[in-house]
C-alpha cells in the first residue's frame, strides 16, 4: 500500500467543516439514489427538500419551533458528553421536566404568568437535574454504568409520565383520553409578537450565550473545555471528582428539563403522552455533531430540525415514507464520525527511502 | 400454583431467547474491547433480511443465516467507523441503531403483514418427557435449541482456544497484545462481525420464530436490553443467560399477572423490567463483585504514529 | 478557532442571502396563486367542477396493516373519485409537528383535511382558526368549531357483533382482550364485546391485559399467550398488529381480529375481525366538500348503518347456526336500532349501569370508563 497514516502536527483547522459538509453531501447522494430506487425522482425530491426547510418564512418558523428543545437537550448532553460521562438519559431528564412543570401548573393555576412561569422553569431543572443525579449517584458510589442507568430510567420515566396523565393529573373533561387539563395562561408561554415563535427562543439564546461564557471566561469552564478529561479538571478546578459528576450531570439532566418545561408550557399547553417524540435521543446526534460546541450546537439542532421539517415536506409532496428522514440522519453521523479521522491523521504517500 | 408457574417459566424462555442471542453476540464485541451501541439497529435489520431470504427461498434455516449475515454487514459498518477510523464507539452505535431502526422502516415496507415459513415450537424428542423441565425447556423452536448451545460454545472459545484467548487478550491491553505479536486490529475485527453475526440470529429469530409476519418494530428496545445485560453478566456467559431470562421472565411475569386479574396499574407494572435492570446491578456491585469490564473497552487504538 | 468563526459567518451570511432570493422568488409565485384561485372559486359553481384536494394525517405508517391502513383504505377510496386528490402524511407525532403538517396542508389548498388521531384535535382547531375556508375532520376527538367536524365510528356495533361470536365458540368460557389503552373507545369494545359474548354463554368472562403501546407485536403476541395460558381459548383485540392472532393459531384457540380482515395471518383461528370501512362516509365527504353543502361545528358517529364500520365474513369452523343468529342482529343494526348496550347492564361491583329496558345514550357511551360485568381486569 502506497499510502501511510501520519499523525497530524496540529489538528486540521478547517477539518471539522469540511467533514460535516463532505458528510451532507454523501448523504444527499445516498439519498438520491435511495429515492431513485423507489422510483421517484431524485432531484425534484431534494428540490423539494429544500423547499420544505428553507423555501418560506413558515417553514423556517416550524424549522425553528423544532430546534428550541433540541438545543436545549443537546446543551446538556454535550455538557455531560464533554467529561466523558455517557447521558444517555436525556428523554427521561426531558419527561421529568415536564413533570415537574405541569405540577406547578396544575397546582397554582391561577398564579399570574410572571410568577407561574419561573416557578416552572425552576422546578423543570430540579425535577430534570434529579433524574440525572440518580445515574450520577449510581455511578460514582456504586461503579454502576452510566448508560445503562440513564436508559432504563428513560423507559421508567416514560411511563411514570403515562401513570400520571392516565391517572391522578387526568383531565375530568377528557371523555377519558390521556391528558391534563389545559394550562390556564398564567402557565404558557407567550408568543412572540403575532409569529408562531415563542419565546423559549429568547430563553435559548440566553442559556446558550451562558453556557459559552461560562466555559470560556471561567476557570472551571474553561479546563472543562480545553480537557475533557475528568480527573484532570476537577484537579484545576479543586473540586472532587464526585462533586464534578454530580454537578455536571445535574447540569445536563436540568437543561433537558427545560426543554421538557417549555414544549409542555408553550407548543402542547398541556401534558400528554404524545410530548416525547425523541428529541433526547436525536440531541446525542446533534451534540456530536456539533462537536460539544454551544455556538455549533445552535447551528446542528436548527439544521437537523429543518432536516426534519422537509423530510415531512417530502412525504406530503412525494409520498416518501417517513423513515427517509431517520436514515438520512444516521448516514450523516455515520459519515461524520468516519469522517474525523482525517481530522486527527492524513493519509501520506509513502517516500522510498 | 405448578399451572401457573409452568407456563411462566416455558413463556420466560422464549421471551428470554431473543435477548440471550443479542446479549452474547454484544459480549464477543465488547470482549474485543469495542463497545457496540447499534444493536437494537442491527437486530431490525437483520430480522428484515431473514425475513426477505425465508419469504424468497421459502427455507427459515437460509433466512436464519441470512439474518446472521447481515448483521455481520451491519456490525463491520461500526467497525469500520471505530477501528479504522478511530470514530467514537459510543456515537457511532448510536448512529447504527439510527441507521439501522429507519433502514427497516423503509425498506420493509412492502412486506408488512405478509407471512414467511419460519420455524415452529416441536417436542424435542425424549427431553420433552421430563417432567416441569420438558415442558418449560424441551417445548421450544429450533432456535431456542440452538441459543442453548451457544453459551457453551463461548465458554470453550474463550477458555479453550488460542483465538479466543487472543481476543481476551485485545480486549484487556491491545498495547502488550501488540508486542506479544498478536494483530489487536485483525483481531477487534473478528470481535465485532462476529459478534454482529449472533446479535443477527437474535434478530432473525424475532421475524421467523416468534413471529412469522413482518411488521415494524420487532425489535422493540431489546437491543438496548442486551448492551446493559452484558454488564450485568459481568462477561460471563453463564450470567448472560440467567440475565436474558430473568428479563424475559419478568416481562411474561407482569403480562400474566394481568391475565390473571389484578388491580395493580400496569403503567407501573410495565416498569418492573427496567427497575429490576437496575436493582440488578446495583446489588452486583454493592456486593463487591470484581466487575470484569475488558480494560481497554470503549477505547479507541491509536495507530503507529 | 477565528478562522473556524469567520467560516461559520460566511456560511451563515450566504446561507441567509440564499433564503432572502428564495422568499423574493417565491412571493411573486404566492401573490399569482392568490389572485388567480378568488377568480377560480367564483367561476367554479357555473364552469366545470372545481377538483378537490383531500389531505389526510396518520399517527402512524400505513404499512402497519391497522389503525392508519384502514383510514388510508378510505383515501383510496377518495383518490378514485375523477374530481379528487388526496395526499397523505404518515407517522405525524401528536403535538407540535401534526400542527405544522395540518397547517402546511392548508396553506397548500387543501380543501378538506382528515385527521386520523385523537391527539390531533386541540392542533387541528387551531389551525382551522387560521384557514376558515378549510373544512376540517377530526377522528375520535371530541371538540368542534365553526370548519371542524369531530367523527368517529360505532365499532363497539361490531364489537358486539363478534362477541356473539365468540360466546358461542368459547369451550372453557374463558375469553382473552389484548387492549391498549384504557380510554373509553377501547373500553367500549371490551364492553360491547363482553355484552355480545354473555348474551351467547352467559357463564364467560373476558379477560384484559394492557399492554400500554398500540403497535408491539412481539409484546401483543406475549400478552395473547399469556392470556392463552391462564385458560383462555378465543383472543380479541385491540390492537393494530396481527401478533395475537397468530398466537391464539399456534395454541390451537380461536381468534377475533380488528381494523381489518385478520384471517390471512391466522386462517385456522380466525372467526371474524371488527373493521373499519372509512371509504364509503370519507367519499360523501368529499361530496359535500364539492358541492358546498359540508356543515362544521357537528360531532359525527358514524355507525353500521352507515357502512363504516362491519365485521368480516365469519370462518368456515363457525356454525351456521350461530351465523344466522349474528346474521339477525347484523340487520337489526343495519336498520339504525342500536341493540348493543340494552340495559339491565351492571358494571363490575354489581351496580346497575343502564337500567332495564332502556338503551345507553350517546353520553355515557362517550363516558365509558367502567367495565361491565364478565369483564376481568381492571380500567387503570
Amino acid at each position: 500500500m502506497p499510502l501511510k497514516i501520519r499523525k497530524r502536527d496540529e489538528p486540521w483547522k478547517w477539518g471539522a467543516l469540511v467533514v460535516f459538509l463532505g458528510a451532507l453531501l454523501f448523504s444527499l447522494l445516498v439519498s438520491a439514489l435511495l429515492l431513485a430506487g423507489q422510483g421517484k425522482d431524485p432531484i425534484e425530491g431534494l428540490y423539494v427538500l429544500w423547499q420544505g426547510s428553507f423555501g418560506h418564512l413558515w417553514a423556517l418558523e416550524g424549522a425553528l419551533l423544532k430546534a428550541i428543545p433540541l438545543f436545549l437537550c443537546s446543551l446538556g448532553v454535550a455538557v455531560a458528553f464533554r467529561m466523558q460521562i455517557w447521558n444517555i438519559g436525556a428523554e427521561g431528564q426531558f419527561a421529568l421536566g415536564a413533570i415537574g412543570a405541569t405540577w406547578m401548573a396544575l397546582l397554582f393555576p391561577d398564579l399570574p404568568g410572571i410568577v407561574l412561569l419561573p416557578l416552572m422553569f425552576v422546578m423543570a431543572f430540579l425535577f430534570g437535574g434529579l433524574w440525572a443525579f440518580i445515574p450520577a449517584f449510581l455511578k460514582l458510589k456504586l461503579r454502576v454504568n452510566e448508560i445503562i442507568s440513564t436508559l432504563m430510567l428513560n423507559y421508567i420515566a416514560i411511563l411514570l409520565l403515562d401513570y400520571l396523565v392516565f391517572g391522578v393529573w387526568k383531565d375530568p373533561a377528557s371523555f377519558g383520553f390521556p391528558m391534563t387539563p389545559e394550562f390556564t395562561a398564567g402557565a404558557i408561554i407567550p408568543s412572540i409578537g403575532g409569529s408562531r415563535v415563542h419565546w423559549g427562543l429568547l430563553f435559548c439564546v440566553v442559556v446558550g450565550v451562558g453556557l459559552w461564557a461560562f466555559m470560556r471566561f471561567t476557570r472551571l469552564g474553561f479546563e472543562l473545555q480545553a480537557s475533557g478529561e475528568g480527573p484532570r479538571v476537577a484537579k484545576y478546578a479543586k473540586i472532587r471528582y464526585g462533586m464534578l459528576v454530580m454537578l455536571v450531570m445535574g447540569l445536563s439532566g436540568g437543561f433537558a428539563g427545560w426543554a421538557g418545561c417549555i414544549e409542555t408550557s408553550a407548543v402542547l399547553n398541556r401534558l400528554q403522552p404524545s410530548l416525547m417524540v425523541g428529541y433526547g435521543y436525536t440531541a446525542i446526534v446533534v451534540a456530536w455533531l456539533a462537536r460539544l460546541e454551544p455556538l455549533n450546537i445552535a447551528f446542528a439542532s436548527f439544521l437537523l430540525a429543518a432536516l426534519r421539517v422537509g423530510v415531512e415536506n417530502m412525504q406530503l409532496e412525494l409520498q416518501v415514507p417517513a423513515a427517509f428522514g431517520v436514515i438520512m440522519e444516521g448516514i450523516i453521523l455515520m459519515t461524520v464520525l468516519a469522517g474525523q479521522f482525517f481530522l486527527i491523521y492524513k493519509l501520506e504517500r509513502k517516500r522510498r527511502s | 400454583m405448578w399451572e401457573f408457574l409452568i407456563p411462566l417459566f416455558a413463556a420466560t424462555v422464549q421471551s428470554g431467547t431473543p435477548i440471550l442471542y443479542a446479549t452474547l453476540g454484544e459480549m464477543m464485541t465488547e470482549k474485543g474491547g469495542v463497545l457496540n451501541l447499534g444493536v437494537e439497529g442491527i437486530m431490525s435489520i437483520s430480522a428484515l433480511a431473514a425475513f426477505w431470504v425465508s419469504l424468497s427461498t421459502g427455507s427459515p434455516w437460509l433466512g436464519f443465516l441470512a439474518g446472521g449475515s447481515a448483521g455481520m454487514i451491519f456490525a463491520s459498518l461500526h467497525g469500520f467507523v471505530c477501528i479504522s477510523c478511530l470514530g467514537n464507539q459510543v456515537v457511532s452505535g448510536l448512529a447504527l441503531t439510527i441507521l439501522g431502526v429507519g433502514l427497516t422502516h423503509f425498506l420493509g415496507v412492502p412486506y408488512v403483514g405478509l407471512p414467511a415459513p419460519g420455524f415452529n415450537p416441536f417436542d424435542f424428542p425424549l427431553l420433552s418427557q421430563i417432567p416441569i423441565i420438558g415442558d418449560i425447556f424441551f417445548k421450544h423452536d429450533m432456535l431456542v435449541y440452538v441459543s442453548f448451545i451457544i453459551p457453551f460454545l463461548f465458554w470453550f472459545f474463550f477458555k479453550r482456544t488460542s483465538l479466543g484467548m487472543h481476543v481476551t487478550a485485545t480486549g484487556e491491553m491491545p498495547a502488550a497484545a501488540a508486542a506479544a505479536g498478536l494483530k489487536p486490529i485483525a483481531l477487534r475485527y473478528f470481535a465485532v462481525v462476529s459478534g454482529g453475526f449472533i446479535i443477527g440470529l437474535g434478530g432473525a429469530y424475532l421475524s421467523l420464530a416468534y413471529t412469522h409476519l413482518w411488521t415494524n418494530g420487532l425489535s422493540g428496545g431489546r437491543g438496548w436490553i442486551a448492551v446493559a445485560l452484558v454488564i450485568f453478566a459481568f462477561w460471563r456467559p453463564g450470567r448472560a443467560v440467567v440475565g436474558a431470562y430473568l428479563f424475559g421472565g419478568v416481562m411474561a411475569f407482569q403480562l400474566r399477572l394481568q391475565a390473571m386479574g389484578t388491580n395493580l396499574p400496569s403503567s407501573l407494572l410495565l416498569m418492573l423490567p427496567y427497575l429490576l435492570t437496575i436493582l440488578v446491578l446495583i446489588l452486583s456491585a454493592w456486593r463487591g463483585h470484581r466487575i470484569d469490564a475488558p480494560a481497554a473497552l470503549g477505547t479507541n487504538i491509536e495507530p503507529e504514529g | 478557532m477565528k478562522k473556524l468563526l469567520k467560516l461559520f459567518t460566511v456560511l451563515a451570511a450566504s446561507m441567509a442571502l440564499m433564503l432572502s432570493l428564495f422568499a423574493c422568488g417565491e412571493a411573486p409565485q404566492e401573490k399569482k396563486a392568490e389572485e388567480a384561485a378568488p377568480a377560480e372559486k367564483a367561476e367554479a359553481p357555473k364552469e366545470e367542477p372545481k377538483t378537490i384536494k383531500a389531505g389526510f394525517v396518520y399517527v402512524s405508517p400505513v404499512g402497519d396493516a391497522g389503525y392508519s391502513y384502514a383510514h388510508d383504505q378510505g383515501r383510496k377510496a377518495v383518490d378514485a373519485l375523477d374530481y379528487a386528490t388526496t395526499a397523505f402524511v404518515e407517522s405525524v407525532p401528536e403535538g407540535a409537528d401534526s400542527e405544522r403538517v395540518i397547517r402546511n396542508m392548508a396553506r397548500k389548498g387543501f380543501d378538506v383535511i382528515f385527521t386520523t388521531s385523537f391527539g390531533y384535535m386541540d392542533p387541528t382547531l387551531k389551525v382551522a382558526k387560521e384557514f376558515p375556508d378549510v373544512d376540517f375532520m377530526h377522528c375520535s376527538g371530541f371538540k368542534k368549531s365553526e370548519n371542524v367536524d369531530n367523527y368517529f365510528g360505532r365499532i363497539y356495533q361490531a364489537r358486539y357483533l363478534t362477541g356473539l361470536v365468540a360466546g358461542a365458540m368459547t369451550k372453557t368460557n374463558k375469553l382473552g382482550y389484548v387492549a391498549a389503552f384504557p380510554i373509553p373507545e377501547v373500553i367500549r369494545g371490551i364492553n360491547a364485546f363482553t355484552v355480545g359474548v354473555r348474551q351467547m354463554n352467559p357463564d364467560a368472562e373476558v379477560r384484559v391485559v394492557w399492554t400500554k403501546t398500540w403497535y408491539d407485536p412481539a409484546l401483543e403476541k406475549d400478552a395473547a399467550k399469556s392470556l392463552l395460558d391462564a385458560g383462555c381459548d378465543v383472543i380479541a383485540q385491540h390492537q393494530d398488529s396481527p401478533a395475537p392472532q397468530e398466537a391464539a393459531q399456534e395454541a390451537g384457540a380461536y381468534s377475533i381480529g380488528y381494523n381489518s380482515d385478520m384471517s390471512s395471518f391466522a386462517p385456522k383461528a380466525h372467526l371474524t375481525s371488527a373493521i373499519w370501512n372509512w371509504g364509503p362516509m370519507y367519499v360523501k365527504t368529499v361530496e359535500q366538500v364539492r358541492d358546498g353543502t359540508w356543515k362544521g361545528n357537528e360531532s359525527l358517529w358514524w355507525s353500521m348503518q352507515d357502512g363504516v364500520v362491519d365485521i368480516a365474513p365469519m370462518g368456515p369452523m363457525v356454525p351456521e347456526d350461530v351465523k344466522i343468529v349474528v346474521e339477525a342482529s347484523k340487520a337489526e343494526l343495519m336498520k339504525g336500532n342500536d341493540i348493543c348496550f340494552v340495559g339491565p347492564i351492571k358494571d363490575q361491583n354489581g351496580e346497575i349501569k343502564i337500567a332495564e329496558a332502556e338503551k345507553a345514550t350517546d353520553a355515557q357511551l362517550h363516558d365509558m370508563m367502567w367495565f361491565v360485568e364478565g369483564v376481568v381486569g381492571t380500567v387503570k
